[in-house]
This record gives structure tokens, sequence and C-alpha cells, in this order.
């Protein structure tokens, strides 16, 4: 829906038209209209253009060279990207990011959605409650990974001592972060718990915006508490659940402190991202043009999954 | 209340409180070893309440472990870069939301496109970017690099001022207001909930931001929290309690600012889901 | 208000500018001025002698030159050393592992110290051997700073307590105590912790079964890497590992080797540095003792570490980076830094009785140590080695399929 916008006053270009050598007046004032907006918007635009679309450029060129920066850099026309599709740690790495969402998003939209649920009631302490489950989220990624590399650790971590001393739900320690079948699902878990808060507000967003008469309405039709739930709640919270699902997803694939901080990669590359990957690749091993072309590939595949995201979830909406 | 009613009260303050207990209790641990004298530390069972609780800790890092330097680091980068990202970015969602302009769909769009490739994808043509330009290793470049994050708000931003009543704004125009006065005259202080929402936003992403920091700089003394964090967690990858202390250092001004300006944030965040 | 505000935070901004800028030029006047700006991976003790003591040393010999001290945690060092290269943004002179130096050469980010006037004397000083590690395709990038190697640390009320007297002295006494250990101190105890699965840790053992990673010029691992004695190497360990006495936080996300040791872990192969470090966590002498690596068919073989110091190409102030270089290898300050655990490398030192009497043991040592793999490949070789070995511990591969392919790998990597 497009608002309607403000033009400065001018003749009216009609006017203008039906009179012969008026067309460079009309171009100028023109310019003149244009010129302080222009300029009004240099700024942001100028940021944006040097620091994301030139770069989103160089980063394709330099995908074809073999560059370390400290020596003249070599032309490899598709090698890196021959390599890169032939490296089992890349594949190894879009799996695990798969995995990533796969775990952490749907865990986030059912506790989410619970969370928001359990928020949306008439409780005291509403406020109280949602800051809790809020804390999380403002939480730097920094902390959290620090903070769970304690939790998680082998010997003496909290959650082994809660899962085993306490609750006996494990018959011995596990170590979470050093066993390749777990270390990816703890990361997610994490993910998991800094999102909920996040994904509860934004629900509540959605919960609050049905408004109160329909529920009257079907309460009035003698629909129980389970019935306006499924028949009302949640189709009507269909765009929250679009916009979430989209959110997530580019967030779960966005995953990159956390695995750096907690496990680098390891161990033997099962938590290893492609974002990890391609930083390693270029800032460890120098190995620009191979990193350039990985976060290319990256894209390639992120762009096509979110549009066709967008395309699938949106069929289903409009009915 | 009948019986039914009461038990299902109940159950949702018992699933509340439950689920609560789950989101904060690393934050407990986090807390309690912060005050944990280090021969305490890495125990079994692991304490809840410190035993012998002490704030030596806190001291040590905020001294010896120059913590009180990367927290000043920290200040300066992230309120000047927010300054700097809330201006540009209001302005173009201004432009954006009442004006028109050959290439504003364009670069519009562009915009929204690049929100949904991850932030750290474009880190190497960045880095030698910046290379060039003489912002790496100091604070100024991170100042720089961090007031680059405008697309993000100038879409939350357009949204907000396309709300906006025109009354105002169109009878100024007829006086023949520039648009630099309309914006800061008008536009501005209407627009103030918003605009108190992505300051929130920017200030927290700039305070936390870690991944640039960490490539770009060398010198020990300009680094932020995130990197002295890490890097100190590096070599006392043991002594949970000075980790965890600076930590706090780190994340308490947020949950601070989170506390105070609780109501604008979660409005912020609700709106965004809206016109998302 | 709003104005005050604003005014406010752009003076604020405003003053950080100026006052925040790190890379200040230096200008190379003739007589020495400017700063030297060093990178290291000191331990706290050697921190505070290398900043109280030899810098300040150095400050005073020549007035115009200060020297910038960073001390970065090991683990992140080579990461930001390359980044910071990379970037421009590097230090000038910078005491480096010696197994990075090769991999630093091969991308010009070292200046060849060879060429330089003063370089003959000081290389006469210094141990050959040591001296190699520098050496890249025909030229110096830098020289031996200080040297060190791995001996067994062993915890005397542990080893009390399974009713051990002393250090084992071959791989099969080694064997037996540990079964010995196991049975008196039961579970949660080891009688070996090691920190990991890379060249550094394993390497040792392999070379004192009588393997080896490669054959002795550096050409090839098929034959070597997957030889009858490698094979045995890693067997053994892998037994240990099965039979609850070798700790799994080799696997990753335990105690660390010096936190748990003499709690834990009643053996750890270490460096020199761990004698100052066990005496910060309250370990008095008398509690632990230091012995050779236990002999086996090979013989008893540690590897040799050790640091190299070297100059950035980037750095802008060479004149100075020399004299500082030069000022770490005179007698003065690797005495400094001897005292503290920094073995010295000047041969003029070796019988110096400034050293702690602990050195014996590793200057013993040091005479049957082996260096690991010198090539500028040395971080993927060292990634496939641990990769490797790590997947036969976790039971992922049979150890001879494992060692076959790892051997045909690193053999690609060599070329």
């Amino acid at each position: 829906m497009r608002s309607q916008t403000l033009e400065s006053p001018e003749p009216a270009v009609g006017q203008l038209a039906a009179i012969p050598g008026q067309t460079r007046k009309r171009r100028q004032l023109r310019l003149r209209r244009l010129l302080p907006i222009y300029l009004f918007i240099l700024p942001a635009t100028a940021i944006f253009l040097t620091w994301t679309i030139y770069p989103l450029a160089d980063a394709l060129v330099m995908s074809f060279y073999h560059w370390n920066l400290l020596t003249p850099s070599v032309f490899v026309g598709l090698n890196n990207y021959q390599r890169a599709l032939s490296d089992p740690i890349f594949w190894q790495a879009l799996r695990n990011g798969v995995m990533y969402t796969v775990i952490s998003v749907p865990g986030q939209m059912v506790l989410g959605l619970a969370a928001a649920l359990l928020l949306d009631q008439q409780i005291r302490f509403r406020a109280f409650f949602r800051t809790l489950y809020y804390l999380p989220v403002i939480t730097s990624w920094v902390v959290v990974s620090l903070t769970f590399l304690y939790l998680y650790n082998g010997q003496v971590g909290p959650i082994n001592y809660l899962l085993h001393d306490v609750l006996h739900i494990i018959p011995s320690y596990i170590f979470f972060l050093g066993d390749p079948n777990t270390a990816l699902p703890s990361i997610a878990t994490v993910n998991i718990w800094k999102g909920i808060g996040w994904t509860a507000v934004i629900y509540l967003a959605g919960l609050q915006s049905i408004p109160q008469e329909v529920y009257e309405a079907a309460m009035v039709d003698g629909a129980g508490r389970w019935q306006r739930f499924m028949k009302i709640t949640i189709p009507l919270l269909r765009p929250t659940v679009l916009f979430l699902v989209v959110m997530l997803v580019i967030g779960s694939f966005n995953t990159f402190i956390q695995v750096y901080i907690m496990t680098n990669g390891g161990p033997l590359h099962s938590t290893e991202t492609v974002l990890t990957y391609m930083y390693r690749n270029a800032f460890s091993s120098l190995d620009l043009g191979y990193g350039a072309a990985i976060s290319y590939l990256f894209t390639l595949m992120l762009f096509v999954i979110t549009m066709t995201e967008i395309r699938l979830l949106r069929r289903r909406y409009e009915y | 209340m009948t019986y039914q009613k009461l038990a299902f009260k109940a159950l949702i303050y018992l699933l509340l409180v439950g689920g609560a207990l789950i989101m904060i209790m690393p934050f407990v641990y986090l807390i309690s070893t912060a005050f944990t004298p280090n021969a305490f530390v890495l125990q079994l069972p692991p304490p809840i309440i410190p035993p012998h609780a002490t704030i030596q800790n806190f001291i040590d890092v905020w001294t010896t472990e120059n913590f009180g330097r990367y927290f000043f680091n920290s200040t300066v980068v992230a309120t000047c870069s927010t300054a700097l990202t809330v201006l540009f970015s209001s302005m173009l969602a201004f432009a954006f939301a009442r004006y028109s302009f050959p290439g504003k769909n364009l670069l519009f769009y562009s915009m929204l496109m690049t929100l949904m490739l991850p932030t750290l994808i474009l880190i190497i043509p960045q880095f030698v970017l910046a290379k060039h330009l003489h912002l790496l290793n100091s604070l100024q470049g991170l100042i720089i690099v961090y007031s680059a994050g405008i697309p993000l708000n100038v879409f939350l931003l357009r949204g907000f001022f396309e709300d906006i009543p025109r009354d105002l704004m169109d009878a100024a125009h007829v006086d023949g207001a520039s648009i630099w006065t309309m914006y800061w005259r008008i536009m501005m202080p209407l627009a103030r909930p918003a605009i108190a929402a992505v300051t929130i936003f920017s200030f927290l992403a700039n305070w936390d931001e870690f991944t640039w920091a960490l490539t770009s700089i060398s010198d020990s003394n300009l680094y932020t929290l995130p990197i002295g964090l890490e890097l100190f967690q590096q070599q006392n990858s043991n002594n949970y309690g000075l980790v965890f202390a600076g930590s706090l250092i780190a994340v308490v001004p947020v949950i601070v600012v989170f506390i105070i300006f609780q109501r604008q944030f979660i409005k912020g965040v609700m709106a965004s889901a809206v016109k998302g | 208000m709003r104005r005050l505000l604003i005014i406010g935070l752009s003076l604020t901004c405003a003053i950080v500018f100026p006052a925040s800028r790190a890379g200040a030029s230096n200008s190379a006047a003739s007589s020495l001025h400017g700063t030297v700006t060093f990178w290291n991976a000191y331990s706290p003790d050697e921190q505070k002698v290398i900043e109280t003591q030899v810098i300040p040393a150095f400050e005073k010999k020549y007035p115009g030159v200060s020297v910038k001290n960073l001390t970065i945690p090991y683990n992140g060092m080579f990461d930001k050393l390359i980044t910071a290269a990379a970037g421009g943004t590097g230090p000038d002179v910078v005491r480096s592992d010696i197994i990075w130096v090769p991999q630093l050469a091969n991308i010009n980010a070292l200046q060849p110290l060879d060429k330089y006037s003063w370089f003959p004397s000081v290389q006469k000083q210094v141990f050959k051997g040591n001296l190699f590690t520098n050496y890249f395709k025909g030229h110096y990038y830098g020289l031996p700073l200080d040297t060190n190697t791995r001996v067994l640390f062993y915890s005397k009320p542990m080893f009390k307590a399974a009713g051990i007297s002393g250090a084992p002295a071959t791989t099969q006494q080694f064997a037996a105590d540990c079964a010995k250990i196991k049975a008196a101190l039961g579970s949660g105890k080891y009688c070996y912790a090691e920190g990991g699965f890379g060249g550094w840790n394993l390497l040792p053992w392999i070379w004192t079964y009588g393997g080896s990673l490669t054959n002795k010029s550096y050409t090839k691992a098929s034959g070597y890497m997957n030889s009858k004695a490698t094979l045995a190497a890693v067997n053994f360990l892998l037994s240990l590992y099965k039979k609850g006495e070798l700790s799994p936080n080799i696997l990753g996300g335990g105690i660390g080797t010096w936190d748990g040791f003499g709690k834990e872990y009643a053996m750890i192969l270490d460096g020199p540095w761990t004698v100052a470090g066990l005496l910060n966590n309250q370990y008095p002498s008398s509690t632990y003792g230091a012995a050779l690596v236990p002999k086996g068919p090979g013989g008893s073989h540690s590897v040799v570490g050790g640091e190299d110091i070297v100059m950035m190409r980037q750095s802008r102030n060479k004149a100075a980076d020399a004299a500082f270089v030069q000022f770490m290898l005179s007698k003065q300050a690797q005495t400094m830094m001897g005292k503290i655990g920094q073995m010295p490398v000047l041969a003029s030192l070796v019988r110096s009785s400034a050293f702690p009497g602990y050195y014996s043991v590793f200057q013993k040592q040091l005479k049957t140590a082996e260096p690991r793999t010198p090539s500028p490949a040395w971080a993927r070789i060292d990634d496939v080695f641990s990769t490797t070995l790590e997947n036969v511990f976790r039971g992922n591969a049979p150890t001879s399929t494992a060692l076959n392919s790892a051997a045909h790998t690193i053999d690609g990597l060599l070329k």
C-alpha cells in the first residue's frame, strides 16, 4: 500500500508541455525538486552501497582468484567452486545448517507459542514473567556461549549434574560438546532457549490482534476452549507463523558466534556451519578466494530456500 | 471461581513458573559462579549459593584484566555508532515514506533483499575494503562500520512513518518547508516511540557485536567487551569465576536498559512483526 | 534538552576520534626511535618477567625506543596474527611457535633476517637444530628464542596410594603402573591424561615405539605414518583408553590436564612452564616429580617445542626491531627468561648454574627429542593427524585403515 508522497510546488506539467522550448525548464525544475532529496538520503545510501553492495560484487570477483592478501592474486577461474562442491566439509556444514534449522525452528515455534499462550492469560505479574522469558533474548551471544560452555561441561557441568544426579534421567555424564553425536543438538538447544522469548512476544502480538468479538461469538455458539483454539486462534495466527518461519530460518543460518566460541566447528566438524568454515578458510588459512566462493554458494542456496518458503507458505495462506 | 477454573489457573501458573525457571537457570549459575572464589569453582555439586562469596573476581577483572578499559571502548563505540545509524536510517526511511524519486523502489527492494542474507556472509570483502580505507584496528573504524546497520532500521521506521497522519506535514509543506525541516522538526517528535525502539535495538546490537571486532581489532587497548571477554576466557579457561564476573559486567548494562525501557522494547518488537 | 543531548553526544564522539588512534606511525630516524609492538603467548609468570625485567633493560639501553608488549592466549594467537598480518595491522616482532614459521614465511609475512649484517654473529651462538626451524626456501626468517620439550610429570601422592615407588622407566612399566592406579584409585581417576590428538600430544609415543610421521627428509608419509611401529603405538594408547586408564578428556569437554593433575590425573606430559604453573596452583615441589618419557622399542623420544623470534615484513621500524631481536638473544635477556622456565637457545648458557635444577631433565630429554614436520602445510598435516587418531578413538575406523588413508593424504600435503 503506497502512501501518498509529497511533491514540491511546481507549475502543472501539462501547462509547460504545451509551450515549445519548455522541456529544459521542466527538467531543471525536476532536478531542483530531486536534488535536496538525493542529498538527504546520501549518507545512508552511500554507506549501503559501499558496505553492502560493493562487497557483494567484490566477493564474486574474489571467488575466481586464489589470494592471501600478502602476495599477488592468481586467477583460477571456477577452481574454487569445483573445490567447494567436492569438499566433504562444505557438504557437512550444509547438512549441519539444515539440522540446526530442523531442530531449532520448530522448537522455538512450539515452545514460543506455548509461552505466549501462557502469558496471554489473565494472570498477575504478567510483565514480570514476560521479562524473565525475554532475558535470554537480550543477553549477548558471547555471554550465552560462555555460560553454556560451563553448563555443558562433561565432568562438573550443572546440566549433567541435574540430569544425572538429581533427575536420574541419564545413566552417566555426557560430554555434550565433546561428542560428535550430541554437540550439534546441544548448540541447537541453546538456540531454542535463547529464542523462545522473542518468538513468544511475536506470537503475543498476533494473538492480541485477534478481535475479542470473534471469540465471544464462538462462545455464544457453544464452542469450548479447545475448539476456540483450533478453529479461531490457529488459523488467524497464520501470518504470524509465516513471519516467524522466515525470520527463524534466516536466524538459524546465521549461527556463528555460539559455534565459534563453544566448539569452533568441532568435534570432527559435527557442529561446523558454512559461516564458521568460511571464516576459518579466510582468516586462519588466508584462502580468501575459497572463502568467497563458499559464501557465494551459500548465499545462492539461502536465496532459493527463502523464496521457496515464502511462496509455499503464502499459497497455503491465501484460500 | 469454580473448581475447574481454579485448577486451570493453577496449571497455568505452574507451567509459567516452570518455564521461567528453565529460562533463568543459566543466569543463576552465571551469577553464583561470578561471586565464587576460583578455588571453589568446578565442583560437584555445582553451587547455586556461592560458597565463600566474594567480590574479588569483579575487582580483579575490572582492574588487572583491563575490563574497565573495554567497558569504556564499548560505551563509546556503541553510543556513537547508534547515534549515526539511527540518524541516517531515519532520514532514509522518511524519504521512502513521504517522497518519490527515481530509483526509490530499486533502492528499497535491494535493501530488503540484503536483509535475507546472513550478516557475516560479506565479511571477507568487507575486511579487504576496510583495510584499504584504513578502518581496521581503530575505534573510529568500528564506529563507522557499526553504523552500517541500516537496512533493518530503514525497513522498520518506514512502516512507522507511513502511519503518521499527514495533516501537520501537509501544512508545513504548503508553507515551503525543506525536507530537513520536515524531518527534524515535524516527523521526529511525532515518531519518538519508534525512534526510541530502533535506538534501543541498535544500541544492543552494537554493544554485543563480536565477529567484526574480533577480526579487525589487533590492539588490546581497543578491545570491546565481547572480544575482551572471549579472549579472556581462552586464557583463563577454567577460572570461570573471573570469566563470569566479566560477563556480568558486560551484560548488566543491557539488562538495566531493557528493564527500564521494557514497554517500548516489547512494543517495538511486536510492531516490527506486524510490519513484516 | 534534546539539543544538549546532541551536543554532548557529538563532543564525546569527536574526542574519541583523535584519541583512539592505534596505528600511529613511527619515523625511522637515524638514531633509534619509535615503538616496537611485540606479540607473544607467554604465561602470566613469563609475562611478568618480560614486562618488568627484560623490556625495561632494553629500553634503558635504547632510550629512544619503547616496546609495546601484547601477551595473547596461545589458542587464538596464530589466527590473530594471520588476520592482523593480512589487514596490515599486525605487530612488529613476534615470538612465534616454531611450527608456524614456515607457513608465515610462505605467505610472505616475515622479513628474512639473513641479509642483515648482524645475523652471522648471532647465528653462530645459537643451537643449529633450533636455528633450522627458521629455514625456508633458502633463507632464515627468524632466530630461535627459546626451546622446550615435554617430559613425564607424575603425582607422588597418587603413586604412593597405588603402591608405585617411582616413575616408570619403560612403556611396559607404564602400562603396569596404569593398571595399579586403576585398581587402587577407582573410577574418576586416571593414570594418564592428554590434552588432544595433535602431533604435539601423541608424536612422543609414536617415536618412542619406533614409528614416525614421515621419513627423515620429510617428503613421504606412506610407510611411516602407517608403519607397524606407529600402529603399535596407537594401539597401545587406544588400549589404555579402552581400559579406562587414559582420561576421556582427550576427546574434549572435560577437565584440562593441568586442572586435573594430582587430583584426577596421576601423570601428564608437559613442558618446563609446568613447574611455575604447578607452583602457582599451590603444588609444593615435593608432591610431584619429573622424569624422562618411558622408553619404548624406539628409545625415549619426546617432541621439540619452542619459539622463534621473527620480524614482520610490514613493520615500519625495522632498525628498532632488529635491536630488540638482538637484545632478546643476548646473554642478559636469555638468562632472565631462562630463570622462569624459558630454556635458552644460546650454546654458551647450557651449563650455566643460574638456571633451575629441573632443567637437567628437560635438557636430557632434548638430546633425543624430534621436531615436528617443518612444512608450510604443517597446520593441515596436524589436522589430518589429529582427526585420524580421534576417529580411531571414537571407533569410527579400525586403526590400520585410518592410518593408511592418513598416510596417503599427508603424502599429498607434503608435495
